[in-house]
């Protein structure tokens, strides 16, 4: 028994109890469900030992295909919501007029559904009547008038920009908040030494921003992998396929009553999201603990 | 400042959210529709005050083209008389069938739901012997037209009501002043149907209104030919049916998806066919701008109550050309209302259907939805005109459309139109889009254990 703990063990029974019934026991079952041929057109369950995963990677299936398309949603949101939300960040921690307001409209976007989101800029990206491209070529720029959710080459992409446009506020928050807690006398010290505004970014508040930027970057990896409502809001997954991904292809088969498949795809996605979450935090935080 | 600061904010929040909310009814009718869903249709107004009557909501779960306004002012007219109030829960079409069965399949479904009827589909999809109540007990069943009731059986149980014209088929409805000017005769062929097309767009009109957006309407160009299949290649549907043959083996499918293509790619579906949505379609329609899009006869009362200067006489009918046919494609399926067998409402729910079968309600049904000429229940008065009574008319070979015949079709319907939409874009060919029709029946027959598939 460590004598140096100040609370005893039986605290953490109660949200223990809780947590293991209502996430892991749940989660575990789930995982069981992906060995079975478990469907809305029978009553009976069988095992079936790997055929779910076996189909899930199969060649024939698009699968793979939603894997990749998820895995550059969260490469590609995760790096620009980190690189816009910390500028940002930045930008507004100085004194400048208005800077709450300009704070409240940044952040503006993250407290509204995603589904209302998600039919305004399906408004405003139409291509015949849309704001966005009405706009365009009232000033001139008809070749910018792009068919932005209904082309299959650029959909996701326009996917990905609405995500960012949403999230990015949210992460800059949290950037402020770890800009502020930065002790103001390394800045000065620094100006003293005649910094630059840039060495003074690069020296002092990067560095010891490193942990909230491990945070927002766990968030903003964990939220893209598991990416649906902006997706099924904005495209349906559509045009054809283009903008599948894991959680829209689980929510089919789930709405096709092949329950077990769907459950191997969200099982599948437990464990790569474990690892990659597990390692992320591990590897950013690493000079953190060695010091 | 501070309370400046929380007031201006405040007034920008809901500025923004007037103008989201603005957006979304101006643009999309889609989106208007949407956000009916989430914020619910209620016809609960008017009566909440009368003590004596049933103080009762009942949900109602429904496609955005499977309600209509007729319908829901009858609902008000039903909550005037029973108190019981009716939350019309109205979903985009694109996101209708996912959302349908996977709160079905989670057991939370609304006290009544619309879908396709069919006689395969109500079991496979639905599992109507489970997920719905039997009506067969009610007053008004018997009046059911019997070949749209036999859809929607099962064991001789009724398990839904009618909610659309079954009589209707799918056709291309064609402007028919445009023709006149033009000198275009009605195509018999898929060949003088490009001839016509050319012309058409040499005139500077787009030819054909298409929406792909819907993910539904689309679709019909293929399926609704099945009977010209079934011609070209007999005993293909009985094949497919017993799993002796396949989508992927079939030279006829395969040249109507390839037809289908080649008219997209000689630009005879316009510019915004990916973007453009079938509630807007006669209002394109009847601007002018489009000669041709598949619909179904209620068309031209639609068109005419746009108010331009055509009128539903000026809209013309012919079958959908694919493969050249020439056979009339009949479909006694159709949206129809079902009970949910969880339902905590089932009484009320069933007082609703009752309201809506009475023959008065029914002829208002009618009368006051233009895509209905008649409802398939015995007793009501048609309104044809003569110009779709020549339509029918027209076509000597009746034959059935291929989602109502082949097993485990209708339910990927919207799978259908994701395949099609990647076929007319390019992403993938006619041969994929088959083999990927046969692997989605192939998953849904084994996952119902059918014989034909397991053996």
């Amino acid at each position: 028994m460590n004598e140096r703990k100040t609370y005893p063990l039986y605290f953490v029974y109660g949200a223990l109890i809780l947590y293991v019934a209502l996430c892991v026991i749940p989660g575990l079952i789930g995982i069981g469900y992906s060995f079975t041929d478990w469907s809305s057109y029978s009553d009976e369950i069988n095992f079936i030992g790997l055929k779910n995963f076996a189909t899930i990677f199969s060649p024939d299936e698009n699968y793979v295909e939603y894997l990749s398309n998820t895995i550059l949603f969260t490469l590609v949101t995760t790096i620009c919501k980190s690189v816009i939300g910390l500028s940002l960040a930045v930008l507004l921690t100085k004194k400048i007029r208005g800077l709450n307001i300009h704070r409240a409209i940044m952040y503006m976007p993250a407290v509204i559904s995603t589904l209302i989101v998600g039919m305004t800029f399906k408004s405003i990206l139409n291509p015949q009547i849309g704001l966005l491209n009405e706009s365009l070529r009232s000033i001139g720029l008809d070749v910018f008038a792009l068919k932005w959710l209904t082309d299959s080459k650029i959909a996701f992409w326009s996917v990905m920009a609405v995500d960012i446009w949403k999230g990015v506020g949210y992460i800059m928050t949290i950037f402020i908040a770890g800009i502020m807690a930065i002790s103001p006398a390394y800045f000065e010290a620094a100006e003293i030494d005649g910094a630059t505004s840039w060495q003074k970014f690069k020296s002092i508040t990067l560095p010891l921003l490193m942990p909230t930027i491990a945070v927002t970057t766990v968030l903003n990896v964990l939220y893209g992998l598991k990416v649906f409502d902006i997706v099924y809001s904005l495209t349906n997954g559509g045009p054809g396929y283009a903008t599948e991904v894991l959680y829209t292809g689980v929510y089919k088969e789930f709405s096709q009553g092949r329950y077990a498949v769907g459950t191997t795809l969200s099982s599948v996605m437990f464990v790569v999201m474990l690892f990659v979450g597990y390692f992320m935090i591990k590897i950013m935080t690493k000079k953190e603990v060695e010091e | 400042m501070k309370r400046f600061l929380l007031v201006a904010l405040a007034a920008v929040m809901l500025v923004s959210s007037v103008a989201c909310s603005t957006a979304t009814t101006n643009t999309s009718a889609t989106s208007a529709v949407a956000t009916a869903a989430t914020t619910g249709a209620s016809t609960d107004s008017s009566t909440a005050t009368e003590a004596t009557k049933q103080d009762v909501t009942i949900t109602y779960m429904v496609s955005q083209d499977q309600l209509q306004d007729a319908e829901i002012a009858l609902g008000q007219k039903f909550t005037e008389a029973t108190g019981i109030k009716v939350d019309y829960q109205v979903i985009p079409s694109d996101q209708y069938v996912n959302l349908l069965t996977t709160k079905m399949n989670a057991g939370e479904c609304a006290d009544i739901f619309s879908s396709q009827g069919g006689q395969f589909d109500i079991v496979t999809q639905l599992n109507v012997e489970k997920n719905a109540v039997d009506l067969s007990g009610e007053s008004w069943s018997s009046t059911v037209d019997p070949l749209a009731a036999a859809e929607l059986s099962v064991d001789g149980k009724l398990y839904g009501q009618p909610i659309q014209d079954v009589s209707s088929v799918w056709a291309i409805a064609y402007n028919t002043k445009i023709f006149t000017d033009n000198n275009l005769q009605v195509p018999t062929t898929f060949a003088e149907f490009k001839t016509v097309c050319e012309t058409i767009k040499t005139a500077g009109i787009t030819p054909v209104y298409e929406c792909v957006s819907d993910g539904w309407h689309h679709v019909l160009w293929f399926p609704e030919v099945g009977a010209a299949y079934e011609a070209a290649e007999p005993g293909l549907i009985d094949n497919l049916n017993s799993n002796t043959t396949t989508f992927a083996s079939s030279a006829v499918m395969k040249q109507s998806l390839d037809q289908i293509k080649e008219m997209v790619d000689a630009g005879y579906w316009g510019e915004n066919y990916m973007s453009n949505a079938y509630a807007d379609a006669a209002k394109s329609f009847a601007s002018g701008e489009y000669a041709m899009v598949v619909a179904n006869q209620g068309f031209g009362a639609e068109v005419e109550a746009i108010g331009t200067e055509l009128k539903a006489s000026d809209v013309g009918y012919f079958v959908i050309p694919l493969v050249d046919n020439q056979i009339l494609n009949v479909n006694p399926v159709g949206p129809s209302r079902f009970i949910y067998s969880g339902s905590k409402n089932v009484d009320a729910a069933k007082q609703y259907l009752a309201y809506i079968a009475q023959a008065e309600n029914l002829q208002y049904l009618i009368d006051n939805v233009s895509k209905n000429n008649t409802l398939p229940f015995i007793g009501v008065t048609d309104k044809y005109s003569e110009t779709i009574k020549t339509f029918y008319a027209t076509y000597a070979t009746h034959g059935t459309v291929l989602q109502t015949t082949v097993k485990y079709l209708n339910p990927q319907w919207m799978e259908i139109g994701k395949e099609l939409a990647a076929l007319i874009l390019g992403d993938s060919t006619s041969d994929d889009v088959l083999k990927n029709i046969d692997k989605n029946r192939a998953d849904q027959a084994t996952a119902a254990k059918d014989p034909a598939w397991n053996e």
